[in-house]
């Protein structure tokens, strides 16, 4: 068989449409950077959906859940190699996602012989002060963008855009406590989520918050809210936490 | 010059294998750490000092170490292979952890922890890198402290009251067994009086075994585990008990 270069572009844009179709449903997850910690939070139907990669490093992702099991315990291998042969402070997220998992995601990608990883992920490193936390969004082909603040995935890049919005609207130069930082990426995954509307009833003239709380609301019916922390301060040697979201959402949602 | 506590039932009797070694080549050793229960869970403490055949070289050594967040294991012997062992446990617990998605299991970590005494047992016999440790955990299922020793064999065995490991814990080996007789079990004891009572037993055996730092200059080091976890408690507390 005879691969021309016209063949590879298309290979790949086969490729890239596959994955997108697959993603597209995908329920968002956002990441926010809070006064003690990093909140991670997502709304999911039954499997776990954030999880601990190292010391100060976590991670979720939407896309398939066995490419999502692939990279994850990708991850956990490679920050436990470096953490235990050099020094826990030398596994950051640039070196992890840089050095380790994109450039393998990349290689797989272009791999003719082989089907692409159907994933788009979010890696969150907590630092000693907030505004030196880092959030890294990774793509099925490798590419990855580094953030602060705060940041999102979503299943198309509307999802996202709707997403970054909410969260550009609120990241001003007052760090957010908890409560707050909670409610700010639980509005901004609505907004992400309402994009592919569905389960949005109210009309479009309803006040903007009133909107997003009732299409919370809706899709609790269905689904569940799933939040983690990473907390700086505490004294602890884990400092990942799952969250009991319930007490948050009935401050937000009012009961 | 491999110091055994004084529980491990086997004993590297005859020529010191260490007297055969080069000079410099001599572990860093030496020590006394006890673990007991209280009403809330264990206590551990231990003398600071690390020495090398008959010299002091560190006089501020932490040898109650914690592997997660309830569990403590103290350690006797050769310093440079427990540290090792105790960074490589760390790390193990967590990837486990993380990768499973659960807890490694008690039993789990004290089959790690034989795991790796037993590996160790041939440059042990050489003189090389010998050492003994005591694990102390929080059940968090029925809300109790556990200690369990080791012998240099890496077999193990849970003790209802205490353990002790190091040069020095020969020593004072009986003492245990007159607090108790005399005066009451341990994990009755509140946490002061606890501290009290390994503070003096550690004191004796510096008096008694030139490898355990006293107190004099550095306070020792003492932890707790209790169901919020491993806590180190503050040298102005250890330093006001001791005065």
């Amino acid at each position: 068989m005879v691969f021309t270069p016209y063949d590879w572009n298309q290979h790949l844009a086969h490729k890239s449409d596959y994955v997108e179709d697959r993603l597209r449903e995908g329920s968002p997850v956002v990441a926010v950077s809070f006064d003690e910690g990093v909140l991670l939070l997502t709304a999911r139907k039954s499997q776990r959906k954030i999880f601990e990669i190292y010391d100060r490093l976590m991670y979720s992702a939407i896309g398939n859940q066995a490419d999502i099991e692939s990279i994850r315990i990708a991850s956990i291998d490679f920050a436990h190699q470096e953490g235990y042969g050099r020094s826990p402070d030398d596994v950051t997220v640039q070196r992890l996602v840089g050095f380790a998992i994109s450039p393998a995601l990349k290689r797989a990608f272009n791999d003719a012989t082989s089907g692409p990883y159907v994933l788009r992920a979010v890696f969150a490193e907590m630092c000693k002060r907030p505004e030196e936390d880092l959030f890294l969004t990774l793509n099925y082909d490798g590419e990855f963008s580094v953030l602060s603040g705060g940041a999102a995935i979503g299943g198309t890049p509307d999802h996202e855009e709707a997403m970054g919005q909410v969260l550009s609207s609120v990241t001003g130069d007052q760090t957010p406590g908890l409560g707050q930082a909670f409610e700010i990426a639980l509005h901004a995954w609505a907004a992400g989520r309402m994009q592919t509307g569905e389960g949005d009833e109210t009309p479009e003239s309803t006040d903007p918050e009133t909107r997003w709380k009732s299409f919370v609301k809706e899709a609790l019916q269905t689904s569940i809210v799933e939040a983690a922390v990473l907390e700086r301060d505490t004294r602890r040697d884990r400092k990942f936490k799952v969250l009991d979201t319930s007490p948050y959402l009935d401050t937000i949602l009012g009961g | 010059m491999l110091s055994c506590g004084g529980m491990a039932p086997i004993s590297f009797t005859g020529a010191d294998p260490a007297a055969a070694l080069p000079e410099g080549l001599v572990d860093t050793q030496g020590t006394t750490v006890i673990a007991v229960k209280f009403d809330r869970g264990v206590l551990n403490v231990g003398d600071r000092r690390a020495t090398s055949a008959h010299a002091i070289l560190y006089d501020r050594a932490d040898k109650v170490l914690p592997l997660d967040d309830y569990t403590l294991v103290a350690i006797s012997g050769s310093y440079a292979r427990a540290m090792e062992v105790v960074r490589y446990l760390r790390h193990s617990f967590k990837y486990y952890e993380r990768s499973q998605l659960q807890p490694m299991s008690l039993e789990g970590k004290l089959a790690e922890l034989t795991r790796m005494v037993a590996g160790n047992v041939a440059s042990a016999m050489q003189g090389i890198g010998g050492f003994i440790p005591v694990l102390s955990a929080y059940d968090l299922e029925a809300e109790e402290g556990r200690i369990f020793f080791y012998d240099g064999l890496g077999a193990r065995f849970e003790t209802t009251e205490f353990a002790a490991a190091g040069s020095g814990s020969e020593r004072i080996r009986g003492i245990f067994d007159y607090i108790l007789r005399t005066k009451r079990p341990f994990h009755e004891m509140a946490l002061e009086e606890a501290l009290r009572e390994t503070l003096t037993l550690l004191d004796i055996a510096a008096d008694l075994d030139s490898a355990t730092g006293g107190y004099a200059k550095i306070p020792p080091i003492a932890k707790t585990i209790t169901q919020a976890g491993v806590e180190e408690l503050p040298e102005s507390k250890l330093k006001e008990m001791i005065a």
